[in-house]
């Protein structure tokens, strides 16, 4: 494209403000910004309408670039996160050069941080408009990295996710590794005792997808080894695995998917009387009892079991001031989602098998959500397990007396009336807590949500993909979920890598920085400030003669944080797309007001 | 008859379709969209913000109704029904209607002067009867196509739009079009209905004008929505009072719903949110049974909403009746005082109605379904994407109830099993 030769007359500004439906307009006066900048400098137009993001929206851009040769684009509307590749690629179609464009966030950072000062509001967002304008004139077309991409897929973690995304991307011609830290593929669901919601056997699950896995020559498993380095970058990842016999392979892959899974909620000692009494079971614990459990009489330990009580939320929905924080200071406050579903399961198992015991359940909130789940609780009440439901800042107190536990607690059910109730079990519905992946998500340098689990970057948006470029999560690394959940969150994550690795090369930002080999005196003060090791160096060129050490980037490794641009004394380093003499001229068009 | 060849025939736009849609179409499959409304966007275009994030709902929908739109691969068939679909050797035929939209869709430029001279107003089925429309009007602000329909058993002929419309393009003799499309794979992806409004006859939801749908109060507090504020219907007054009867579509025999939808607890907290933030001096009451914030970031919702002073009340809703200035009474029975039944007035009521399925016949496919009418998997541990047919795959909320986060990780799902398929099937004729 011959833009770079433009002169600034020949540079067409148009600037589009956009609404949000109500979410900008409601507080910041949009037709006075469209009125004063569509008599700033260099803006031959300003435009605005309700979803700039709609397609009418975006057809008012293309069809601007088509007819009145715009050739500098300005978008005013939410995060750009959100939609900044939307508006570049009508900008491509139109046949512009997509980088021609600045995207300006009048939502996060203007509307909804000061709804009680709309006039400023309004003025702010006019100034924003114009540092973007002032940006926009100095940027030069820009054209996307492209880099070769591996057709392999790393899948991290054997267990069902695992095991669902392995056969998804072989099944989409992809090669497959998977590296599973234990002897065996399966992951939870190598335990004894039945799962919902099919009713199986859990290895039978696990059977059905090693069967599929192990003849499938496209596939490779490593058990028992583990991951010691990832490096590289989006089609061309770097994987070092320690195998058993502690050899080293290295393997390349183009993109990753992180199913690591969950742990079980592991309660303190003395938690609802955990590891007070041989009595007091965690659920997964009752469920591999009770599945060697037989005979007309449920007894454990020399001592028969007459009744059991459960107590939901264990590890979950807990509140601060309430619960002991976790390790990292913090309580869980999420929902594990499963634990009310598996645990009502298992109680129905135990009355198949032995009707004579009593069952008393303490809950907060029964969330068997989904159809086939609401059954179960129903079946449990035909079962006559008797529930108590505890208001949500109370805990149900656990104390000993003789053989028999004693649970006691406030129901709401019989109007807040405080219940004592003796049981010869008890067991704790514990909930899930995300994997020990620090080694991972510190490799990939992975986000986590404030739950701890992985970060995806967008729920809606984009719910499998983490904010490292071809990687992607998988099942409870994500969040809570049951099987079926983790299944379809596995085979989307599949879906997403095969996109990934379906054309040969893949494109990337071109926003990396780049060196003046002029200016560059080869100090090497921005290696060591980069953030990710490989993506400056320092060479040896021959320049006009003479041999010079200077700064070299790899464009596919940078990810263009600026880190190196902030401390190079010289200006010799810069970063495409945000150059420091940008930041100037919009620095200089918000100060001159 | 027109015939379209394609890898993957989509069924129903909503955001599992469109998700779908542009997975399959990226990974660089064709794909028809096949959608019997006039627009793409299903449920999700028409609400207000959505749960956990509170993301304007057209924040999210909309670009991938333009990016479905602008898509090479993706054939996006709007306002035409499928009448009948066969399983054969190759794939699948789906003989499906065009229907009119009156006008010349080629020549059209959307620039609405038909709607605007149209004298002729009729109920708005997009705002769900809150506010009317004309006989011919393009069905939504953000609608794509951006086309209008003219609603022939509602026009009188007058010719008003015909003799403004600068191209020339109305036509009152437009017949329906038929279209078979072959197709190696069928994604359904055919959404939801919500429990009828009298499904429960105690709530005399039809006979109370103040008693409302979750999806009116959605358009309420959509920002452009029809009346741009949250007031009632029956005398526009701004209600200080406002209820939620949770359940009132599920978890309930009576009304052949005994399953729990997943979504009501999440938007009854999320609409009451949004209304204390409209609304700052309406008290807003939560009738439940159980709440159900199983997602993530859902149990931290439920607790920020606890804070901003919502009312969180465990009770049954036996009965609604009216007072004489309209305003809804809800008789209660408290759970948590030991107390007789209580009568309490609000001056809006919104019932949170549960999901049914929007299709139940699929028209000569002979697909499993659940007593409920959802359509059932195959292997729900092996992959819950597959129905009893080969080549047939199912996703979002045609499966059973689910949020929109659970349905756009099922979309992915659904496309990846139909992408796997094609591959599979190709492979062995080669």
């Amino acid at each position: 494209m011959s833009d770079n030769n433009l002169n600034e007359a020949q540079k067409r500004v148009g600037v589009y403000v956009c609404h949000c439906g109500g979410n900008i307009s409601d507080v910041v006066d949009i037709k006075k910004i469209v009125d004063e900048i569509s008599k700033y400098h260099s803006v031959v137009v300003a435009r605005d309408y309700v979803f700039m993001c709609s397609s009418n929206g975006q057809s008012l851009i293309e069809d601007d670039i088509k007819n009145m040769g715009i050739n500098r684009i300005v978008v005013a509307a939410c995060m750009p996160s959100l939609h900044e590749l939307t508006f570049r690629n009508a900008i491509q179609r139109a046949g512009l050069n997509p980088y021609l464009y600045e995207h300006i966030n009048i939502r996060e950072q203007v509307s909804w941080v000061h709804k009680d000062n709309p006039q400023g509001a309004t003025s702010k967002a006019i100034l924003l408009i114009k540092a973007g304008v002032e940006k926009v004139l100095m940027q030069d077309p820009l054209n996307a990295i492209r880099v070769n991409a591996e057709h392999r897929v790393l899948i991290i973690g054997g267990g069902i996710s695992g095991m669902r995304a392995a056969v998804s991307s072989a099944d989409n011609g992809i090669e497959v590794v998977i590296v599973e830290k234990e002897k065996k593929l399966g992951g939870k669901l190598n335990r004894d005792g039945y799962v919902y919601p099919s009713d199986e056997k859990a290895v039978d699950i696990v059977n059905k997808f090693s069967k599929k896995i192990l003849s499938n020559p496209l596939i490779k498993v490593y058990t028992e080894s583990e991951i010691i380095n990832i490096g590289g970058y989006v089609g061309n990842f770097d994987i070092k695995i320690k195998k058993t016999d502690g050899d080293i392979d290295n393997i390349k892959a183009g993109s990753i998917i992180v199913a690591t899974g969950f742990d079980h909620y592991m309660p303190y000692d003395g938690e609802y009387g955990y590891k007070k009494s041989d009595y007091v079971l965690r659920l997964k614990e009752f469920i591999e009892l009770l599945s060697k459990s037989d005979g007309l009489e449920f007894v454990f330990k020399g001592k028969k079991i007459n009744s059991i009580g459960f107590i939901h939320c264990v590890g979950s929905r807990q509140n601060e001031g309430i619960d002991a924080p976790q390790a990292d200071g913090k309580v869980n406050e999420y929902c594990s989602r499963v634990c009310c579903t598996s645990g009502i399961y298992t109680m129905n198992k135990l009355k198949e098998k032995f009707p004579d015991v009593n069952v008393y359940d303490v809950y907060a909130d029964i969330r068997t959500y989904g159809m086939e789940s609401e059954s179960l609780y129903e079946i449990a009440s035909k079962h006559d397990v008797i529930f108590f439901r505890r208001p949500l800042d109370e805990r149900p107190q656990i104390t000993f007396e003789g053989d028999k536990i004693k649970i006691t607690t406030t129901d709401i059910l019989s109007f807040n009336e405080r219940l004592e109730m003796e049981v010869d079990m008890l067991v704790l519905l514990t909930g899930m807590k995300p994997s020990e992946i620090d080694d991972i998500s510190g490799y990939l340098k992975l986000s986590k949500s404030t739950n701890r689990f992985l970060q995806e970057v967008h729920p809606k948006l984009r719910p499998v993909e983490m904010n490292i470029n071809g990687v992607f999560a998988a099942g409870t690394s994500l969040s809570p979920m049951d099987i079926t959940e983790s299944l379809q969150s596995a085979q989307t994550a599949a879906m997403k890598s095969a996109i990934l690795l379906s054309n040969p090369d893949i494109p990337l930002d071109p926003f990396v920085a780049v060196v003046d080999e002029e200016r560059c005196t080869g100090c090497g003060r921005c290696v060591e400030e980069c953030l990710y090791s490989g993506a400056v160096t320092i060479t040896e060129k021959t320049i006009d003669g003479n041999i010079k050490k200077v700064a070299y980037v790899n464009p596919a490794m940078c990810k263009g944080c600026g880190a190196c641009v902030a401390v190079c004394s010289e200006r010799a380093i810069d970063l495409n797309g945000s150059r420091l003499s940008q930041f100037e001229a919009m620095i200089d068009a918000i100060v001159k007001e | 008859m027109k015939e379209i060849n394609i890898d993957v025939a989509v069924i129903g736009s909503g955001i599992a379709g469109l998700e779908a849609s542009l997975d399959v179409a990226d990974a660089g499959y064709k794909v028809a969209l096949i959608e019997k409304s006039p627009s793409i966007g299903g449920r999700m275009i028409s609400l207000s913000k959505v749960f956990p994030t509170l993301d304007c709902a057209s924040c999210i929908t909309t670009p991938k109704m333009a990016a479905v739109s602008h898509h090479p691969f993706i054939n996006m068939m709007t306002y035409t029904e499928v009448r009948e679909i066969k399983k054969n050797d190759d794939g699948f035929d789906l003989y499906a209607i065009k229907k009119p939209r009156y006008i010349n869709e080629g020549e059209c430029i959307s620039c609405k002067k038909c709607e605007e001279v149209c004298p002729v107003y009729i109920e708005d089925d997009f705002e769900h009867e809150l506010s009317p429309k004309k006989a011919i009007s393009i069905p939504f602000t953000n609608a794509v196509p951006q086309l209008p329909v003219l609603d022939m058993n509602k026009c009188i002929r007058c010719g008003a739009c015909a003799r403004i419309c600068p191209k020339d393009c109305i036509d009152y003799l437009q017949k329906a079009e038929e279209i078979h499309i072959k197709a190696h794979s069928v994604i359904i992806s055919t959404g939801y209905d919500i429990t009828p409004m009298n499904a429960k006859k105690e709530y005399n939801a039809i006979s109370i004008p103040n008693v409302i749908s979750p999806l009116q109060m959605e358009r309420l507090l959509a920002p452009h929505g029809p009346y741009g504020k949250v007031i009632r219907p029956s005398d526009g007054k701004i209600p200080e009072s406002i209820a939620y009867v949770q359940c009132a579509g599920s978890r309930d025999k009576s009304i052949g719903v005994p399953y729990c939808s997943r979504v009501c607890c999440m938007y009854a907290i999320k609409q009451a949110m949004l209304l204390s933030g409209s609304l700052p001096l309406a008290d807003i009451t939560i009738y439940y049974m159980d709440i159900r914030a199983f997602g993530k970031g859902y149990e931290e919702f439920y607790s920020e909403a606890r804070a901003m002073g919502i009312n969180f009340v465990k009770a049954k809703v036996a009965r609604i009746t009216a007072d004489e200035k309209g305003s809804p009474v809800l008789r209660i029975e408290h759970q948590e005082e030991a107390s007789k039944p209580k009568e309490i007035k609000h001056d809006l009521v919104v019932l949170s109605q549960g999901m049914i399925p929007a299709v139940r016949d699929f028209l000569g496919l002979d697909l499993e379904i659940n007593e409920y009418g959802f359509v059932s998997s195959r292997d729900k541990t092996l992959n819950p994407s597959q129905t009893n047919i080969d080549g047939v795959f199912v996703c979002g909320v045609a499966r059973g109830p689910k949020d929109i986060p659970d349905t756009i990780a099922d979309a992915g799902s659904a496309a990846v099993s139909a992408v796997n398929y094609i591959k599979s099937i190709k492979g062995k004729s080669l």
